[in-house]
């Protein structure tokens, strides 16, 4: 892949949190690329890291070792104009919109202090950008004088997508923006995402634990599981065929409903994972999903396996990942 | 798939209200459905449709005020909740008809161990058991390992998967006939999501109880439930066996939800889905309550709202133009 194409190289990262003796490795050695207008999937467990790599790379949390590169340039060492270009160029979406927003403060106040906290200087500017903004994420800008508890959770997910939008950012990283949302709502803020990524050439991280709604706005999935990286794949690729079983279980665990009606004849086995994911303070020897695995042998146990390449554009972190792919 | 016998519950043009300041608030407008004994019946709707309104109403446990039963039977085995006394409710609560909620970590006391919680059903309803060995039966049951040590442990030391499990763990403590199950894996990961679904099936098929299924996700219910009800604005749209309801559904709000569940499979274009939002039960449209949202809205759909209709062998929908 051409480096000067990728807006954001994340090499090596280590976030630990905890104490030195006992460190709970939160992400722990993860390598990731974001090429301009590509939208990469990151999915995973809860308490796999997903969050806090996606923070990391917004530079929300320090980092233990590695480097991130934004646009080239290592974000730890921005500071002054550099840092406030680089706050206003990656922008996030949260999972909770309501809690992101000032219930004390109408919504097209809260999306004009964004823009004059960036140097819109102009009153009237700012409220035309305001109900700019919310005509492009389908509100009507008449709401705009409205508070946050006037709206559903579907319309503040749209405000919460406005406000990241105000300030025309490059990338957006996105941490569970429809998990709170029912499903035909959910369908309407993934749909726009989808348009708002072309219209404005964006590039997305989209955080999810869910395999099925992250394939409709993903050119790219990368699985990770306690801290590292399982697998990577192009989406085409990775919905045929999972390169890693932990990919397998997820896969599988999506409650679908052609699947479901197959399982009813008998014709679909699900595979089911045994257990939590176990705590990233623990230190579990060889593969740290082996425990968890269907497929585990006696090898998993012992060795590490590292992320290496098992097709084209397809990392997999399985010693029988050729196996897997059969 | 154990053939259903007799009919456990039987809810027949129920109607929920609320008072407010401007008048009641129907949230549940003349819902009928039953479930029979060791059957699975799945609800079906989003957020606001009465779904959950309708689950309490089966315990009679919908606060008053500011809730009214305002009309309608619901019978238990025969005898109708809406007019028992407070003893008989309370041998019907926990003991017949047990409830799991959405989120376990609202659900349980953060002060009280797990073991203790579990066990309080088995005190009220249960004479002469040892209530420690029956509480590290259920959680055995229910999949908790370490019972002997997880027992003493408090609800924040659990994950919300184990979390999950003691909320089952103290809704079987009586073996009741009734589950009712209100959203059990909306708040957790898809493989817990999944390990919870495989427990419930596994669960009723040992202990032969009814559930009753209350989500918002189709593709939940596709391989458990033996029966569909799908919810819109406080009314049943649709009824039937499920994989009648799935292959064949009839009302376009059926086909919308059917059409929002991002799939695994096809291309990964666009997802259709359902404009607009659910109506606010305060200020319904008028004919049938689906018109303002729905594709294939005539004049007819807005002025008059349709019968509840047979459109095949036990299926039933509620819509004016269900031929075409």
């Amino acid at each position: 892949m051409n480096r000067a194409n990728n807006l954001v190289e994340a090499i090596d990262v280590r976030v630990y949190y905890g104490t030195k003796r006992r460190p709970l490795r939160a992400v722990d050695g993860v390598s990731l690329t974001i090429a301009r207008g590509e939208s990469v999937g990151l999915v995973g467990e809860s308490g796999c890291g997903k969050s806090t790599l996606g923070r990391a790379i917004l530079r929300l949390e320090p980092l233990n070792s590695g480097t991130i590169l934004y646009e080239g340039t290592d974000v730890a060492k921005l500071a002054g104009a550099g840092l406030k270009d680089f706050r206003r160029k990656a922008q996030m979406i949260f999972q909770d919109p309501f809690g992101s927003l000032n219930p004390r403060m109408s919504v097209g106040h809260a999306l004009e202090e964004v823009l004059l906290v960036h140097g819109e200087r102009s009153a009237e500017t700012r409220q035309a950008r305001a109900a700019e903004l919310f005509r492009a994420v389908g509100l009507d800008p008449a709401y705009l004088r409205r508070y946050p508890h006037e709206f559903s959770g579907g319309q503040r997910q749209r405000i919460g997508i406005a406000r990241a939008l105000a300030v025309k950012p490059s990338l957006l990283v996105a941490d569970e923006p429809v998990s709170a949302l029912d499903v035909s709502v959910q369908v309407q803020i993934l749909n726009l995402m989808k348009d708002l990524k072309q219209a404005m050439s964006l590039s997305y991280l989209f955080i999810a634990h869910d395999l099925a709604v992250v394939r409709y706005v993903s050119d790219r999935i990368v699985v990770m599981y306690l801290g590292k990286v399982v697998e990577s794949a192009p989406s085409s690729a990775l919905y045929v065929r999972a390169a890693h079983p932990y990919t397998e279980a997820l896969l599988s665990a999506v409650p679908d409903v052609g699947r479901g009606l197959k399982a009813r004849k008998g014709k679909h086995k699900r595979i089911v994972l045994s257990g939590d994911i176990p705590s990233a303070t623990q230190v579990i020897p060889g593969c740290p999903f082996h425990p968890r695995c269907h497929r585990a042998k006696a090898k998993c146990s012992t060795e590490l396996p590292a992320l290496r390449d098992v097709a084209a554009g397809r990392k997999s972190a399985c010693h029988f990942a050729e196996e897997v792919l059969l | 798939m154990t053939e259903p016998n007799g009919i456990l519950l039987d809810v027949q043009d129920l109607r929920t209200s609320f008072k407010a300041k401007r008048g009641m608030v129907r949230a549940v407008d003349g819902v009928s459905f039953a479930v029979r004994k060791g059957e699975t019946v799945a609800l079906v709707g989003e957020s606001g449709c009465g779904k959950s309104v309708t689950a309490l109403s089966l315990a009679r446990l919908v606060p008053q005020p500011p809730g009214v039963y305002e009309g309608g039977r619901i019978l238990y085995e025969g005898r109708d909740v809406l007019r028992m006394d407070e003893a008989a409710l309370r041998e019907l609560r926990g003991k017949e008809i047990s409830y799991v909620f959405q989120e376990p970590g609202e659900s349980l006391n953060p002060v009280f161990r797990v073991g203790y919680q579990i066990g309080e059903a088995i005190r009220l309803h249960r004479a002469n058991v040892n209530v420690r060995d029956e509480v590290i039966r259920l959680m055995n049951l229910v999949g908790l390992p370490e019972p002997e040590r997880r027992m003493d442990a408090y609800p924040n030391e659990l994950s919300g998967g184990m979390q999950q499990r003691a909320m089952i763990a103290m809704a079987l403590a009586c073996s009741p006939n009734l589950l009712i199950a209100d959203e059990p894996t909306t708040a957790l990961d898809v493989t817990i999501q999944a390990q919870i679904m495989e427990l419930l099936g596994s669960l009723q098929k040992q202990l032969g109880m009814a559930v009753l299924l209350i989500t918002h996700n189709l593709g939940l219910v596709a391989d458990v439930a033996h029966w569909i009800n799908v919810m819109y604005a406080g009314r049943i749209v649709e009824s039937g066996p499920t994989e009648d309801v799935l292959t064949h559904p009839k009302h376009p709000y059926t086909i919308g939800l059917l059409e929002a569940v991002p799939r695994l499979e096809g291309t990964a274009g666009r997802l259709k889905g359902i404009d607009g939002t659910v109506p606010n039960p305060a200020q319904l449209p008028s004919g049938c309550k689906f018109h303002p949202r729905c594709g294939k809205c005539q004049a007819i759909c807005r002025e008059k709202e349709p019968a509840f209709e047979e459109a095949g062998p036990s299926h039933s929908v509620k819509c004016h133009l269900w031929r075409s």
